[in-house]
């Protein structure tokens, strides 16, 4: 196995072993790379379908309906979303991208990255309920934001995967800020809901003390808040204590988890060591806490007075943290009552130093040891624990600190008048605001720069006064405050009878130094940053003790990381693995909202200070409970998930995982498609449109969602402002396209056009006729097949208004109105404006910033526009060989042209890697079925829980219990989810262990999960037909979740009627046909030839039919591409490699003449130069292309200066002295096209004609050039054509249907003219135009479709091309299997998407043909010859010609079912006037006893 | 008696578009009575007039098919089908005297989940107006219309329009459309007075008058039915009974 890699690694052509990789990548998972997808996995190709965002479908999946049919955009598209999610060889990597690629065509290696997707996809039964408990709301992209969504989302309701993901960013910069590392964003998310027991134990995954940190925290992380950006911080400390005051403590139980024997002591108990206790306990430890006083709480409880934290609250905290196991010894202090080496003697293994600093600063000046000196912590340490002391009638406190503004309220409190003397000003003060504010309302003075000198005392030795010292602010220190100096001579005494010095404390260490543990010359203890470990191994230090005196919460974040080293330690782990100091911060964030409005932060109540200074009652009151939602609802949810874990507790089937990393994946693949796209145009950049400011200009996509009965408003018409239905709807189109402003792009993105005037018949089905719809344009392009018919039905029947006119700006139509003016000039000159209700901005296509990364990474060169460069003869060939490219991101196209180039990749990749096809493809094999026909049916019915999705609503047991009533169950069960993994293996084993031969279950949905449980009983040797759904969850508990009896009652009926046609079920057989691997292509023109070649690539035998004595068809005359290719030449060399290729047969001058068979086993008869040939072919391919009209107007054929399509060109290259000599030339455009006899758009005239004037220009710069038209139509990049053309002079003038130009012969000037007469659209008066030459573009038509349409039984659209079996998803396919179509004879179109159009059918056909046999599903229709009469009603009601009347010899006719075509609608059956068809699996028996089942009387 | 009626209505769906909509209607959580069964059937194509009766006749009060729009029909015109044979199914009730409101037929597409909950709730009301289909009042009815809609004639009829009004039958002949719908309501009257004669006669022979009071058809029409039942060996005199002739099953 290695060796074969290395062999791979050396030698890159090959796949290994001479052989290129059997497996392709295919990047994108919108409707073009799910084609390629399906058409490479059903031709023998392993397929790595790459997609970035969680599901597969793409934009397809956000519109509503598709033109030119009206289908429903997600109807079409399912199906195929559905077979590429449960195809075998199809594996799909979601939220990935490509990283890197290297080798070469056969052989590449590509590099992914796949982003975490928090859900275990093998676990997730996408029931939701994950979003149903997220509490984090943003922006739904797949609505176009018009909506929202929650972190743990769907895209899409019918998203493949089903699977839920959650959306993360970076973490928080509170979360990321918190010394202790709180996910903030968590418990804010949890409060918003209303529940606050999970907010509490949120943070208490690391912070044990809530409600005490919750009132005393200075909280860093509202500074970091980015609320501030729009208005203030949100209040997260408050909401804190709101959370933990909400919460009793002790409904928390500890987690369960193993005790460990180790012995950690824990010296002190303040918040450093409560923390690491608090830690310890959970993890299994049961340290003793050592504290010096009588009481715990170190600072919290001696340092901080009752008016900020209330005891009870910090007893209630500490309580519960010796509730996890924590022992704790009072009154024992380190030094006095134990010594450190003492405590490893009695086998203490670590040893947590959490001491704190206790003991205050000397202010060192004289008479400061006298009676009434006191410092400021110990005058707060005795006042909080009671001890007895006298406070002095007058109280001078020296600091500007928070101990000094505490010591100086408490002493007001106990009657003290008190002044602080502080030796800078005001705004240096390091306190808190609000605590100075607090002091100052209550009574306190302060005397600001100051400083003190001496204290006073009298003869009793006791304080009666200080002396200070006035300063002034001078240069700035060290801190950059400015430094106070000494004003020389200004002293003052104060009269006090105490003095509290509040200027610092440090740490008592004692004889640490002696136990080695290092200090440092700060007199704190010297740790490791990450780890805490002192310099002595096993013992650990945090809190003051080791930063000097600092925040509680910045003790607890030591607290926490200690206790984590001490487990290592004692689990002998390395002590600093993984562990980094400070959380890494990419700042990926989401962005502010830039719709919600600014709203300040909540204020929460105090008591007034004229009670607060009489009395040690808590100041601040807390939020009210609307309060605190409100505050924590202003969160803007930074990094997403707010990880606040209500998923992971919700999750019945435990698949989120939010430990998920990215991940590295490297592929082997033989060739790569690309098909990731496009981006809509960001119409941000027309400042004058509003887009942004004003609500009700949206973009197509955002209305697409409106129209959606999955959007923001299921479907109703309304605008987003006001939730109103609009009574006039704009529409503005080339937003963004055929605009050479910088940021807009030059090119048309071909399919705005038709997508607006389908939005706006649209609407007006939603809203009714009175709805006014107008659609201001430039051309209009509907150049597609069926798109002018649209255009012409919506003007005419849907009246939608088209106005020819370019908006330049939407205003306001008044001051409060939320209506928007539009103003605009008619063509004649005339000024209109309009008021409507909402605007829709028809906006372009573009290849966005991510896509041209990825270009750059596979290293594919780009055009001028951004696209993918390809060329006309290889459509969907990139620069690099071996990458393939198809759908929007190499040009704008709409679906069908998708589609089509995703099989044309499909076709390319597979003649490249034709040798390997098969080799990587996966199959499985089966045990033998089972024999079930003789024995009676034993039913074993399977009722699942669906986690609490059905049962939190439906009886389950109950129904389990009725289930085991009814008639042939043998066997039933309940399952919490019945698609998990091990339940599958229980049905198994429960089929083999009583002998079930039918099972019956009771869950979800047969549209996604039927498959699987039908996989599931044929490993157990069960037929899959023997299986039967029953839905009560879709459409019972999840519909009827306020009624549990009656959805109980309809879960049993539903469970009765799919027993009771369980039954009844048979064994099927898939239908095996074997076939013949010959195509067979029918036109040997461009198309035909391409289609001939792939296949034969592909090593498919090929018949190339062509009427002509020559190949070439068309072609033939045509000189370059648009974009200036050489026809000639490659046509020369198309035929050479066709004519030369040993697996084609070409046959010339050849005629069908007759057509028997079906797909896979055609025989047509062909006459070729007076033989007879009888072709055996598998598939056959129809391009036997089309013509171009002879009119019969503009004197053609009476005037021979009138040419039409190539004649011009070819008249000048024959004698170029014409075109020397000649003065002007005109062009017609639409010459029988778009007329109402043939009410169609020719697509290629326009941009035929334009750049035949730009060559003629070019060879003669004087000549004057004129194209008459009516709508130009230079589609896509073709468009930079139109503007070349306009830039070199030639002129444009537009002709409306109803007055065409007239054209006569005159002698002008002596020389013999042609004089055009024709009406000026600007300033419609007739023009005059004296020509040497016109030439005009006439239509395209088709010519003798019918024979062949009438051989293979395939259908012409109403203009008489052929017509595909789906406009928009099968455009190379017919109804008929196994008949395809490609090239002119589908519709008018240009080489380059001929040649695609043509690698497509022979990719569609290489579907068939490969597998070297059809397998049909078993669910076809049945014929009783017996009953059949042969009056053949079925034949005419099969549209897939999939059922036939057959001569019976002695019986006349008889129907006959092709199993091969049948598609198993059953429409037949329900036919038959003798019922003498019927259907497989769904037999007429089979439904009765179903509709009996279902009818009797109620199941209570 | 007091009690509150609550219906129980069949529903078929087909696979692609309607069941696709119940199942969005389910993931969205939209919520509507519970009173429909649903059947799933690949096409609304496949549902046979006769599962209707079928539905009638076991228990249900009313039956819905919900099938995709025009033009979405994954098999591209098998709900046209659908369209015109529950036409004729409605008119069959109404000429039997339950009303064509006990069978209705909606389309709903795959993204139309809130379509298919207001729709279902918008006809479980109307059936709760229709009340309950219950005694055994409706079941000679019932039996003669599912008899009649599994007569060929019917069944040709059905199957036969598009071909009749759109192209041309063998002679060239082709029927406007009004034509046609005249001509199937005509024979579907006939089709089910016939059947009604025959369910009655299962019961055993009978004289005209006696099948007139059973059925509840004018003597004279008994009579024309007797005579094209007659022709048709199905059914044949076997005396009278006062000047009222005597008719029997002949077994077919």
């Amino acid at each position: 196995m290695s060796a074969e890699k290395n062999n791979v690694s050396k030698n890159p052509k090959s796949g290994g072993n001479g052989n290129p990789v059997g497996a392709v990548m295919v990047v994108g998972g919108g409707i073009a790379g799910v084609q390629a997808a399906l058409d490479l996995a059903n031709t023998g190709f392993f397929v790595h379908l790459v997609e970035n965002s969680p599901a597969i479908g793409g934009v397809m999946a956000q519109l509503d309906k598709t033109f030119p049919t009206n289908d429903c955009s997600m109807c079409i598209l399912s199906p195929k979303l559905v077979e590429c999610g449960r195809h075998l060889n199809v594996q799909i990597h979601t939220l990935s991208m490509v990283t890197g690629i290297s080798g070469e065509p056969g052989a590449f290696k590509v590099a992914l990255t796949k982003k975490p997707r928090y859900i275990d996809l093998a676990k997730c039964t996408g029931c939701g309920d994950c979003t149903k408990v997220c509490p984090v709301l943003m922006p739904d992209e797949f609505n176009a934001g018009l909506a929202d969504w929650k972190a743990a989302y769907r895209l899409y309701p019918q998203a493949i995967p089903a699977a839920f993901a959650i959306k993360k960013l970076d973490r928080a910069p509170c979360t990321l800020t918190c010394p202790a590392e709180i996910n903030v964003q968590g418990y804010v998310q949890l409060i918003k809901m209303g529940k606050y027991k999970e907010a509490v134990r949120l943070i208490m995954e690391r912070l044990p003390l809530p409600g005490v940190l919750g009132r005393i925290c200075p909280h860093p992380c509202e500074d970091k808040c980015r609320r501030q950006e729009m208005d203030e911080a949100v209040a997260i400390c408050s909401l804190k204590r709101f959370a933990a005051d909400q919460v009793d403590l002790s409904a928390f139980s500890p987690p369960p988890v193993a005790v460990r024997p180790e012995k950690v002591a824990i010296i002190g108990s303040g918040p450093a060591g409560l923390a690491c206790a608090y830690h310890l306990a959970l993890k299994g430890y049961r340290p003793t806490m050592f504290e010096s006083l009588d009481q715990p709480g170190g600072m919290l409880r001696v340092g901080i007075p009752d008016y900020r934290l209330p005891k009870e609250i910090l007893d209630r905290e500490i309580d519960n943290i010796l509730r996890y196991g924590v022992e704790l010894r009072t009154n024992t202090a380190l030094g006095r009552d134990f010594t450190l080496d003492e405590l490893f003697d009695q086998s203490f293994q670590a040893v947590f130093l959490g001491l704190g600093c206790h003991v205050g600063k000397p202010l060192g000046i004289p008479q400061e040891e006298a009676e009434g000196v006191i410092q400021g912590v110990e005058f707060l340490k005795k006042k909080n624990l009671g001890e007895p002391f006298t406070v002095g009638q007058r109280l001078a406190v020296i600091g500007g600190g928070n101990v000094a503004i505490d010591v100086a309220c408490t002493a007001r409190r106990l009657g003290s008048e008190v002044t602080i003397v502080y030796r800078r000003s005001r705004e240096e003060m390091p306190a808190f605001h609000h605590e100075i504010e607090q002091a100052l309302c209550e009574g306190v003075k302060i005397i600001y720069l100051a400083a003190p000198l001496k204290v006073v005392t009298g003869g009793d030795g006791k304080v009666m006064g200080l002396v200070c010292q006035k300063m002034e602010l001078g240069e700035p220190d060290a801190s950059g405050r400015r430094k106070p100096v000494p004003i020389p001579g200004a002293e003052f005494e104060l009269p006090v009878d105490m003095v509290v010095p509040a200027i610092g404390q440090e740490a008592a260490l004692g004889a640490l130094a002696d136990w080695d543990v290092k200090v440092s010359k700060w007199g704190t203890i010297e740790v490791d940053e990450t780890t805490y470990q002192t310099s002595r191994p096993g013992v650990f230090a945090a809190g003051d003790v080791h930063s000097g005196p600092w925040i509680a919460i910045e003790a607890v974040g030591g607290g926490i990381e200690a206790a984590e080293s001490i487990d290592r330690y004692l689990r002998g782990a390395d002590l600093a693995e993984g562990r980094v100091l400070g959380q890494e911060a990419h700042e990926r964030w989401r962005e502010l909202p830039r719709d919600e409005e600014g709203r300040p932060r909540e204020v929460m109540q105090t008591l007034p200070p004229e009670h607060t200074c009489a009395c040690f009652d808590e100041i601040a009151l807390g939020f009210t409970e609307a309060q605190a939602q409100a505050e924590a609802a202003r969160c803007i949810n930074c990094g997403v998930c707010s990880e606040c874990m209500e998923c992971v507790a919700a999750c019945k089937a435990e698949a989120v995982d939010h430990s998920q990393k990215p991940e590295a994946v490297e592929l082997e693949v033989g060739a790569v498609i690309l098909a990731p796209g496009f981006k809509a145009f960001d119409p941000h950049i027309y400042e004058s449109y509003g887009y942004g400011t004003y609500p009700n200009v949206v973009t197509s996509l955002e209305f697409e969602r409106i129209l959606s009965a999955t959007g923001p408003f299921e479907g109703h018409l309304v605008r987003p402002s006001d939730h109103r239905a609009p009574k006039k709807i704009a529409w503005l189109q080339c937003v963004g396209s055929r605009d050479t402003r910088p940021g807009a792009h030059g090119y048309c993105s071909g399919v705005c056009c038709m997508y607006a005037i389908k939005e706006a018949v649209i609407a007006k089905e939603h809203a009714g006729a009175d709805l006014d719809t107008a659609i201001f344009f430039m051309d209009m392009r509907t150049y597609g097949k069926d798109f002018e018919r649209y255009y012409n039905r919506a003007q005419n029947e849907a009246g939608v208004r088209f106005i020819r006119s370019r908006i330049h700006s939407i205003t306001p139509a008044g001051p409060d109105s939320q209506d928007l003016k539009l103003e605009w000039v008619e063509e004649n000159g005339d000024k209109k404006s309009e008021v409507f209700d909402l605007v829709v901005l028809s906006i372009g296509l573009e290849v966005g910033e991510d896509l041209r990364r990825l270009a750059d990474t596979v290293g594919v060169a780009l055009d001028g526009d951004g696209f993918v460069e390809t060329g006309s003869f290889a459509p969907v060939a990139s620069s690099r060989p071996g990458i393939y490219v198809c759908g929007a991101m190499a040009g704008p196209k709409d679906i069908p042209y998708a589609v089509m180039e995703a099989s044309a990749a499909s076709a390319v990749s597979s003649s490249l890697l034709a040798p390997a096809r098969r080799t990587m493809v996966r199959e499985k094999t089966y045990p033998p079925e089972m024999p079930v026909w003789e024995q009676e049916p034993r039913v074993g019915v399977f009722v699942c829980h669906c986690g609490i999705n059905i049962a939190g609503v439906v009886d389950v047991p109950g129904v389990r219990e009725y289930a085991q009533t009814l008639p042939n169950v043998a066997y039933v069960a309940d399952n919490l989810f019945s698609c998990s993994e091990d339940t599958q293996k229980l049905i198994t084993e429960a089929i083999k262990e009583n002998q079930l031969n039918r099972v019956v279950v009771a869950a979800c949905t047969p549209r996604t999960h039927e498959p699987l449980f039908q996989e599931t009983i044929r490993e157990a040797g069960l037929n899959p037909y023997l299986f039967e759904f029953a839905n009560i969850r879709d459409q019972d508990s999840w519909v009827h979740q306020q009624e549990p009896e009656l959805a109980t009652e309809k879960a049993k009926d539903l469970v009765r009627m799919a027993v009771a046609k369980a039954a009844l079920l048979e064994p099927l057989q898939p239908v095996h046909l074997e076939i013949s691997q010959n195509a067979l292509v029918i036109g040997g023109g461009l198309a035909g030839m391409t289609a001939a070649l792939n296949l034969a690539d592909q090593g498919l035998f090929t018949y190339l039919v062509e009427e002509k004595d020559e190949l070439g068809g068309h072609a033939r005359k045509v000189g370059h591409t648009w974009k200036g290719e050489d026809v000639g030449a490659y046509l020369f060399d198309l035929s050479r490699r066709v004519q030369n290729h040993d697996q084609i047969e070409v046959l010339t001058g050849a005629q069908v003449t007759q057509v028997k068979g079906f797909v896979g086993n055609f025989e047509t008869t062909v006459q070729c130069r007076g033989h007879e040939h009888h072709i055996q072919h598998g598939a056959a391919i129809l391009a036997t292309g089309a013509h171009s009209l002879k009119p019969k107007e503009y004197l053609y054929g009476d005037n021979d200066r009138v040419t039409r399509w190539h004649d011009l060109e070819k008249r000048f290259v024959e004698n170029p002295q014409l075109l020397a000599e000649a003065e002007a030339v005109a062009f017609i455009q639409c010459v029988g096209s778009r007329e109402p006899e043939r009410p169609y758009c020719s697509k290629i005239c326009c941009t035929g004609s334009v750049s035949q004037a730009i060559a003629l220009k070019k060879q003669n710069p004087e000549l004057q050039v004129y194209i008459l038209y009516r709508d130009l139509r230079t589609y896509g990049p073709r468009e930079h054509l139109y503007r070349q053309a306009r830039e070199m002079g030639v002129v444009f003038i537009r002709y409306r249907l109803e007055d065409k130009p007239k054209v006569e012969s005159a002698t002008i000037n002596g020389r013999e003219k042609l004089l055009i007469t024709v009406t000026d659209h600007i300033l419609e008066r007739p023009l005059k135009i004296p020509v040497d030459y016109l030439n005009l573009a006439t239509a395209i038509i088709p010519k003798g479709l019918d024979t062949l349409a009438k051989f293979f039984k395939v259908p012409l659209n109403h203009d008489g091309f052929f017509l595909e079996a789906h406009m928009k998803l099968r455009p190379v396919d017919f109804a008929t299997d196994g008949v395809f179509v490609c090239g002119l004879a589908h519709y008018p179109k240009p080489i380059e998407e001929s040649i695609a159009q043509a690698q497509a059918a022979a990719a569609r056909a290489a579907t068939v043909l490969t597998k070297g046999y059809v397998e049909v599903d078993p669910i076809v229709s049945v014929v009783d010859e017996l009953l059949c009469i042969g009056c053949g009603l079925c034949e005419a009601s099969c549209p897939f010609n999939a059922i036939r009347l057959n001569q019976v010899t002695g019986k006349g006719y008889r129907a006959e079912n092709i199993t091969a075509a049948c598609k198993g609608c059953g429409v037949c059956s329900a036919a038959c006037p003798q019922r003498a068809i019927d259907m497989m699996h769904f037999r007429d028996r089979q439904i009765v006893a179903a509709i009996h089942a279902g009818g009797q009387a109620r199941a209570i | 008696m007091d009690y509150s009626f609550e219906p129980k209505i069949l529903a078929f769906l087909c696979n692609w578009c309607s069941y696709a909509g119940a199942d969005l209607a389910g993931v969205s959580r939209f919520q509507y009575p519970s009173n429909i069964r649903i059947i799933r059937t690949m096409c609304s194509g496949r549902v046979d007039p006769v599962h209707i009766i079928e539905g009638l006749k076991s228990g249900f009060d009313a039956v819905f098919v919900f099938g995709c729009h025009f033009g979405d029909c994954h098999y591209l015109e098998g709900n046209h089908h659908t369209a015109r044979r529950m036409q004729l199914v409605g008119q069959m009730l109404e000429i039997a005297g339950l009303g064509k409101d006990r069978l209705q037929l909606r389309w709903v597409s795959a993204a139309e989940g809130q379509i298919f909950a207001d729709t279902v709730t918008e006809l479980t009301e109307l059936v709760r107006g229709l009340g309950a289909l219950r005694g055994s009042r409706w079941q000679l009815p019932l039996a003669a219309v599912q008899r009649a809609l599994n007569s060929s004639q019917l069944r040709w009829l059905m199957g036969v329009d598009r071909q009749m009004t759109e192209k041309a039958n063998v002679y060239g002949d082709r029927l406007e459309a009004a034509d046609f719908q005249d001509l199937l309501r005509r024979c579907a009257q006939q089709e089910y007075e016939k059947a009604l004669l025959v369910e009655a006669l299962q019961e055993g022979p009978q004289t005209v008058r006696q099948m007139a009071m059973r059925t509840g058809l004018p003597v004279y029409c008994v009579s024309r039915r007797l005579n094209d039942l007659e022709r048709t060996g199905q059914a044949d005199l076997l005396g009278y009974e006062g000047s009222s002739p005597k008719f029997t099953l002949l077994s077919a």
